[in-house]
């Protein structure tokens, strides 16, 4: 899969892929995340590079749902791949706004993100609270009958929300989102960037996390965090991963996803032979 | 990501190479004036993502980019040697607007992408040449190019803070004069410093200025969102596929302090 906010929404993906490399190689586009209302996102700086990662402070810019379903997701549907699309809101409420507004489309699944924060609980984010993501959950879960992802935050009570996101019926979770993070970008005076980090930096602390969550749960965990080779993809696989998730590598290559899956492939015929 | 063969990678300066890769004739052709290249560095991991350059020249099958040394990217551009296969995406970024009449403002580094812009307006089909060239830099020896520049046979006046070479000063100094006894449209790239000062001057004259412009971007492809240009509107613009060239006018003034 192509991991949230790693290719856009698809406006210039076919610039670089073409429809058949689509097709074969990805097992799901998962969108932008998407809001009720639009999103002009942070102002600049929005990107720092760090050894091996990357931070960034997007601001979820987006183009809100409806214009989401009106201009993007008829093309999005033209490359025949299942569509997963990212959700973000500030409140449970606007989670089931957004899923009402998508019942009707023929996509393949949902993608919560719950590192956002939530109003109602003073800003915290929704990844902190186990009650709230297991509300948010059940929630969408009466009103969602397709497939149902939960993106979870590396940070707060991780193990406790995989349960509880299984127990809630969920298909399966995301692990995971970025890393909080802070870069200094001027001494004096002091200027800094907060953002999350993400890249081959952060994958050694996510593929703990993937092999640790996945013997605690029955519920497909998907691997996502700084796979940028078939090798990494393996290590995760191997790891409790039942799917993964390409994402900083899409910015270093529109084509990384191929390059990843064909050296998985020839790893795996080598394991094999 | 298509793959080039480093045949040049020579300092012009103690810290502007200027590098040719070697590609495909196919790939090179689509290129444009003011559009970029992002250059994988190497195999390794950090730096993590691929730099853009603009496109300076272009000659048969070599496009050549010229650099300036500034942090651990480039600084590991500038040991590759010749016969070394790079990895580049592009051409990225929309080309130079297409204008009639005008001049070009550079600052230090900032005149790589005109070497391609005065190539491409020999032609004079999609792109004219300037009238005029201002080329600026802290020093004499920081002039680079200067031959190659000379080849199109357009009036160069450049000045350096020192002295050294030309006017004694700012480059936007005599771009203002020139603009007092001859208004016309500016095309400008250098440091946010000189790019404020040609929109002042711009908005004085009530000129068209356009600025390139720089910022730290990602995948250069309007995946990320990551590289914004705050506009005067109160929206953003994505340089890399809105960019990098702005009419100065449009942008929001702030961020170009």
């Amino acid at each position: 899969m192509l991991a949230s906010g790693t290719w856009g929404l698809g406006e210039n993906l076919n610039k670089f892929l073409t429809p058949k490399e689509i097709r074969e190689n990805i097992g799901a586009l998962v969108s932008k995340g998407i809001s009720i209302n639009p999103k002009e996102g942070n102002p600049p700086p929005r990107l720092f590079e760090t050894p091996s990662g990357l931070i960034n402070s997007i601001g979820l810019e987006n183009p809100g749902i409806k214009e989401f379903k009106k201009t993007y997701l008829p093309k999005l549907k033209s490359y025949k791949v299942p569509i997963i699309v990212n959700l973000h809101g500030e409140k449970i409420e606007d989670f089931i706004e957004l899923a009402e507004e998508l019942k009707e489309e023929k996509i393949a699944g949902l993608e919560l993100n719950i590192s956002c924060p939530n109003v109602k609980k003073g800003g915290l984010a929704f990844s902190s609270d186990p009650k709230t993501v297991l509300e948010l959950v059940k929630e969408m879960r009466k009103i969602w009958g397709n497939f149902l992802a939960v993106k979870l935050s590396p940070m707060g009570p991780v193990y406790e929300i995989a349960k509880i996101c299984e127990k809630a019926e969920a298909d399966a979770i995301v692990v995971a989102n970025t890393y909080p993070a802070l870069a200094v970008l001027n001494i004096k005076p002091l200027k800094i960037l907060q953002g999350g980090l993400s890249g081959p930096a952060i994958k050694p602390l996510t593929l703990r996390l993937v092999y640790e969550i996945s013997k605690k749960i029955k519920i497909p965990v998907i691997g996502c965090g700084g796979i940028i080779s078939g090798k990494d993809a393996l290590e995760y696989l191997l790891c409790g991963a039942k799917a993964f998730q390409i994402g900083t590598a899409n910015l270093i290559d529109p084509r990384s996803a191929l390059k990843i899956i064909k050296e998985l492939k020839d790893l795996k015929n080598g394991l094999c032979s | 990501m298509f793959k080039g063969k480093v045949v040049l990678n020579q300092k012009e300066s103690e810290s502007i190479y200027l590098l040719g890769i070697e590609a495909s004739k196919s790939i090179l052709k689509s290129f444009q004036p003011g559009q970029f290249l992002k250059i994988k560095i190497n195999e390794r991991m950090d730096p993590l993502i691929p730099r853009p350059f603009t496109i300076h020249a272009l000659k048969e099958n070599t496009v050549y980019i010229l650099y300036q040394v500034v942090g651990k990217g480039t600084k590991a551009l500038s040991k590759i040697k010749k016969g070394e296969i790079i990895e580049f995406l592009g051409p990225l970024g929309k080309p130079f607007p297409r204008l009639k009449n005008y001049l070009i403002c550079a600052g230090g580094i900032g005149i790589a992408g005109f070497g391609f812009l005065l190539q491409k307006s020999m032609k004079k089909r999609k792109f004219y040449p300037p009238e005029k060239i201002f080329y600026g830099a802290r020093t004499r020896t920081e002039l680079v190019r200067l031959s190659f520049l000379k080849n199109f046979n357009i009036p160069i006046e450049v000045a350096t803070d020192d002295g050294s070479k030309g006017y004694k000063g700012f480059i936007t100094d005599i771009v203002e004069m020139e603009l007092k006894k001859n208004p016309k449209p500016v095309l400008a790239c250098g440091p946010k410093k000189m790019l404020k000062k040609i929109a002042e001057i711009g908005e004085k004259y009530r000129i068209k200025t356009y600025l390139v412009m720089e910022t730290f971007l990602a995948c250069g492809i309007g995946f990320c969102k990551g590289c914004v240009v705050p506009l005067k509107k109160g929206n953003y613009a994505h340089l890399c596929i809105d960019g990098p060239t702005f009419l100065a006018e449009e942008i929001e003034f702030e961020f170009l302090s």
